[in-house]
């Protein structure tokens, strides 16, 4: 007995002596968290820092060289640094910047830019015209290898320059006629033209500063800007911080710095604003859930985006040849639906030309009608679905996509009582699978590069890159080459108008379906925070402080 | 101890080589390319993108290239990150997800061997139930539910630790404890295993019998036995938590490397998808180097094999 109550003590010393450790390893945690935490409170968290802003860009900007970058999160910090010849306003017309004014001549394809004297870079030296003339032809060099170079494409022997056809770059319509006269000449009339000198593959660039610190160029020791901020510190894949440039010619802006974080993870960066941590959010750090605790706030703002979905027919494959059937499909669908399930005020549409944007019409694209779409399927060989084979429908694997293509199938079931078969595929999979062979249907959105309809209608003409659809048509051609080229901005409209009749009413190679909103959450705090269609955010106008 | 050491650098070669050729051939099956994007490209300047990356040779020719530099340190360039080099992009995030995870690592082995050990002890007790209750736990909770709940309860509700990011100590507390959670659990597993099988032996029961303390027999002949599996694991855990959790980092903003096994292949950047798979497979071997070192020191008969 006295031996089995040794053995016990002796376990119970054991086991006291292990769990003494294990609690002496986690005191010592506990303690050295209690201290950290105490210091950082006696620090006296405030709510916010004063003429500091920050924000979450999601992720690490792919790079800053603007004419390598192509994404909204380089754009994004970019168009904070960087000024173009003009420069968007938050109504999206092209508000002078480094041009103080510019001429347009010979009906359309000379452009003559006049360059502000008082321009500096960050390190003092004046901007010139030279600078512009360098960049356009760095984007344009096929060794820089630009994705975004055929933006300018428009330009004088632009293209044959860009693929190697041409090897003298002095043969482009681009010359900087002195230091402050900058002068393009267009193979064409472009009437959106204007917008390109806003867009940030058009801004200037320092030769001597790129040829200097080659790749190296955009960090922050090496970097020379010309906008309202300049670059002081960026750890990569975590934050970046702009601080204000005080020779940026239209005054330094209203906070001394801005701290850009990159939270890639949603519901963290959302917990990040609400514990005070950052000022202002946008859908970047936005889950559906968070939209439906915060709909009521008065932090919380919506609005529209020149971003469409639509819904896409390989015209090619039965029996999406027949345009009854894609008429068919296009009015059996209810786009009320969308928002219903997104919960993101989604903008339902029925034409491919935005309401924001010159040419829209409520009329140009057919509207929800399930009796009439299942008289024209019925016509088409198709009567109560009867005979319809099962068409596929690919998407991308999203989560938001998954619901808007699940709709779509149950409105399809529903209204015409035929059956769509759902297929998801990881994105870069879907993009090469649609480019190569695209399925009978598939799910597409397209974003805006500029506020101008020719962004939009330019998809579906027969030599653009991004039309999958296999439709085009020689009338849709000409209209819209004939609005290229057209300067009054009346018929203009209404030339664009005509081809969104073509695209959405009579031959319906697609079908739109929402636009997609911004959704933004801005601390009471902060003010002047703005945002336009185009989703770019400009921090010169926020201020910081104060209740 | 030093030839063991010199063999096992020798074997890494073409350990290295094999890993290097496999992903390298791998990555380039998947569909899909680094430069297909929401805009398509026009044709011409994919053809310069191509150029610029050499994507435009052939694939035995892109392999000798890719393997030329490889030899001299060159793990290439990023295709998504325009201006930075593979180097450049894991120099800056190693070392955070060392940091973080040589923390978490001590965190998991300070808790989950002595854990085990206590379960062990008191076979069937209260101790052991409780002990494997939070290793079960540990091991089928996944870590972004248990790094949600710590930020709820931490940092929204109780307001004493921060939500995310990496800006001070006090940022490491919260992501440290989520990455021990399921090492230290597993620990803990291994360690009762181990330890209840080494109770039973019969040189255990000799030294029982001599009459040693049940502390000294625990701590000199029952747990250095039973740490050899635990060693054993441990090497192939370092290497995988020191390279950092997607889950992990994502959800505390940490800028690591462990995102890049997800995104890099999600973009098809092709040599960083060959890097992050390199720096992986080194780490194992020099991992699994020290675990062999640390064999013989546990266990002496190990020595005379070598």
């Amino acid at each position: 007995m006295t031996k089995s109550s040794d053995a016990k003590s002796d376990d119970r010393y054991l086991i006291w002596r292990l769990a003494k450790g294990l609690g002496q390893c986690l005191l010592a945690l506990l303690l050295l968290v209690s201290i950290l935490s105490l210091t950082a409170c006696t620090k006296a968290r405030s709510r916010f820092e004063p003429g500091v802003l920050r924000v979450n860009l999601g992720t690490e900007p792919p790079g800053l060289d603007w004419h390598t970058a192509t994404d909204s999160t380089s754009f994004d910090v970019v168009s904070n640094l960087m000024v173009g010849l003009t420069q968007y306003t938050n109504d999206l017309t092209c508000a002078p910047s480094c041009a103080k004014s510019w001429e347009v001549l010979d009906d359309g394809k000379r452009y003559l830019f006049h360059i502000r004297d008082d321009l500096r870079w960050t390190d003092g030296k004046p901007v010139t015209a030279y600078d512009f003339e360098y960049a356009w032809k760095r984007l344009l060099n096929p060794a820089t290898a630009a994705q975004y170079a055929f933006f300018l494409y428009d330009v004088v022997n632009a293209r044959d320059y860009n693929t190697g056809k041409l090897k003298n770059a002095d043969l482009l319509g681009i010359k900087a006629v002195d230091a402050h006269t900058f002068e393009v000449r267009l193979s064409k009339p472009a009437a959106y033209f204007i917008y390109l000198t806003a867009f940030c593959v058009s801004f200037p660039m320092r030769k001597d500063v790129v040829e200097r610190f080659g790749d190296r160029w955009t960090e922050p020791e090496n970097f020379v800007t010309n906008g309202p901020f300049k670059l002081t510190r960026w750890q990569h894949e975590y934050k970046m911080e702009l601080s204000a440039n005080p020779h940026y010619f239209d005054g330094p802006p209203k906070v001394k710095l801005v701290k850009m974080f990159m939270v890639p993870e949603a519901s963290t960066a959302f917990a990040l604003y609400e514990n005070d941590e950052l000022d202002f959010i946008d859908n970047r750090s936005f889950s559906t859930p968070d939209v439906e605790r915060f709909r009521s706030s008065p932090e919380y703002k919506n609005f529209p985006l020149l971003r469409a979905n639509y819904l896409a027919f390989n015209v090619s494959k039965k029996p999406f040849t027949d345009p009854r059937v894609r008429k068919a499909v296009a009015m059996a669908i209810d786009r009320s639906v969308f928002p219903r399930i997104l919960r993101r005020d989604e903008r339902p549409a029925t034409s491919w030309i935005p309401p924001a944007l010159p040419g829209y019409s409520p009329d140009s694209g057919l509207k929800f009608d399930p009796v009439q779409a299942r008289a024209l399927l019925a016509k088409a060989g198709y009567p109560g679905g009867k005979g319809f084979p099962k068409a596929e429908l690919l998407y991308p694997n999203r989560d938001d996509v998954r619901l808007t293509v699940e709709a779509t199938q149950d409105e399809l079931k529903r209204n015409l009582g035929i059956e769509i078969e759902l297929v998801n595929q990881e994105w870069k999979v879907y993009l090469a699978t649609v480019r190569k062979d695209a399925p009978p249907m598939f799910r597409n959105s397209w974003g805006a590069d500029y506020p101008d309809p020719e962004t939009f209608m330019n998809l579906f003409t027969k030599d653009c890159g991004n039309n999958d659809t296999k439709w085009w048509s020689p009338e849709y051609d000409q209209l819209i080459q004939a609005a290229e080229g057209e300067l009054d901005t009346k018929k203009r409209a209404d030339l664009y108008r005509q081809a969104d009749v073509m695209l959405c009413r009579e031959a319906v190679p697609i079908v739109p379906t929402f636009l997609a909103t911004q959704n933004i959450m801005v601390k009471p705090w902060v003010k002047g925070i703005a945002i336009n269609p185009l989703d770019l955010q400009f921090f010169k106008a926020v201020e910081v402080g104060g209740p | 101890m030093i030839a063991l050491i010199l063999k096992r650098i020798l074997l890494a070669i073409p350990v290295l080589l094999v890993v290097a050729s496999l992903t390298f051939v791998l990555v380039r099956i998947v569909p899909g390319g680094p430069f297909d994007a929401d805009k398509n490209l026009p044709p011409e300047i994919i053809a310069n993108l191509n150029a610029k990356y050499h994507l435009d040779k052939p694939v035995p020719e892109q392999y000798f290239l890719y393997l030329g530099r490889l030899a001299q340190g060159d793990l290439g360039v990023s295709y998504k990150y325009v201006n930075r080099t593979v180097n450049d992009i894991l120099s800056d995030a190693f070392p955070v997800s060392l940091q973080l995870g040589t923390i978490s690592l001590t965190l998991a082995v300070m808790i989950g061997v002595p854990l085990g050990a206590i379960a062990a002890v008191c076979r069937g007790r209260r101790e052991d139930v409780i002990a494997m209750f939070l290793s079960t736990l540990g091991i089928s909770v996944p870590g972004f539910v248990i790094g949600a709940t710590l930020i709820f309860v931490f940092a929204i509700e109780l307001r004493v630790l921060p939500v995310g990011l990496w800006e001070s100590p006090w940022h490491v507390v919260l992501p440290a404890v989520t990455l021990a959670f399921s090492p230290a659990a597993y620990l803990a597993r291994l360690t009762r295993a181990s330890v209840l099988e080494i109770v039973e032996k019969d040189w255990v029961r000799t030294a029982r019998s001599k009459g040693l303390s049940q502390w000294s027999t625990v701590t000199k002949h029952i747990l250095r036995n039973s740490l050899i599996p635990v060693v054993t694991v441990l090497g192939p855990l370092t290497a995988i938590v020191i390279t950092g959790s997607f889950v992990v980092e994502y959800i505390y903003a940490i800028p690591g490397m462990g995102r890049f096994f997800i995104t890099a292949v999600m973009n098809r950047d092709y040599d960083l998808i060959l890097g992050t798979t390199l720096v992986f497979a080194v780490l194992l071997i020099v991992a699994n180097t020290f675990v062999d070192v640390a064999y013989q020191i546990l266990d002496p008969r190990m020595r005379l094999e070598d």
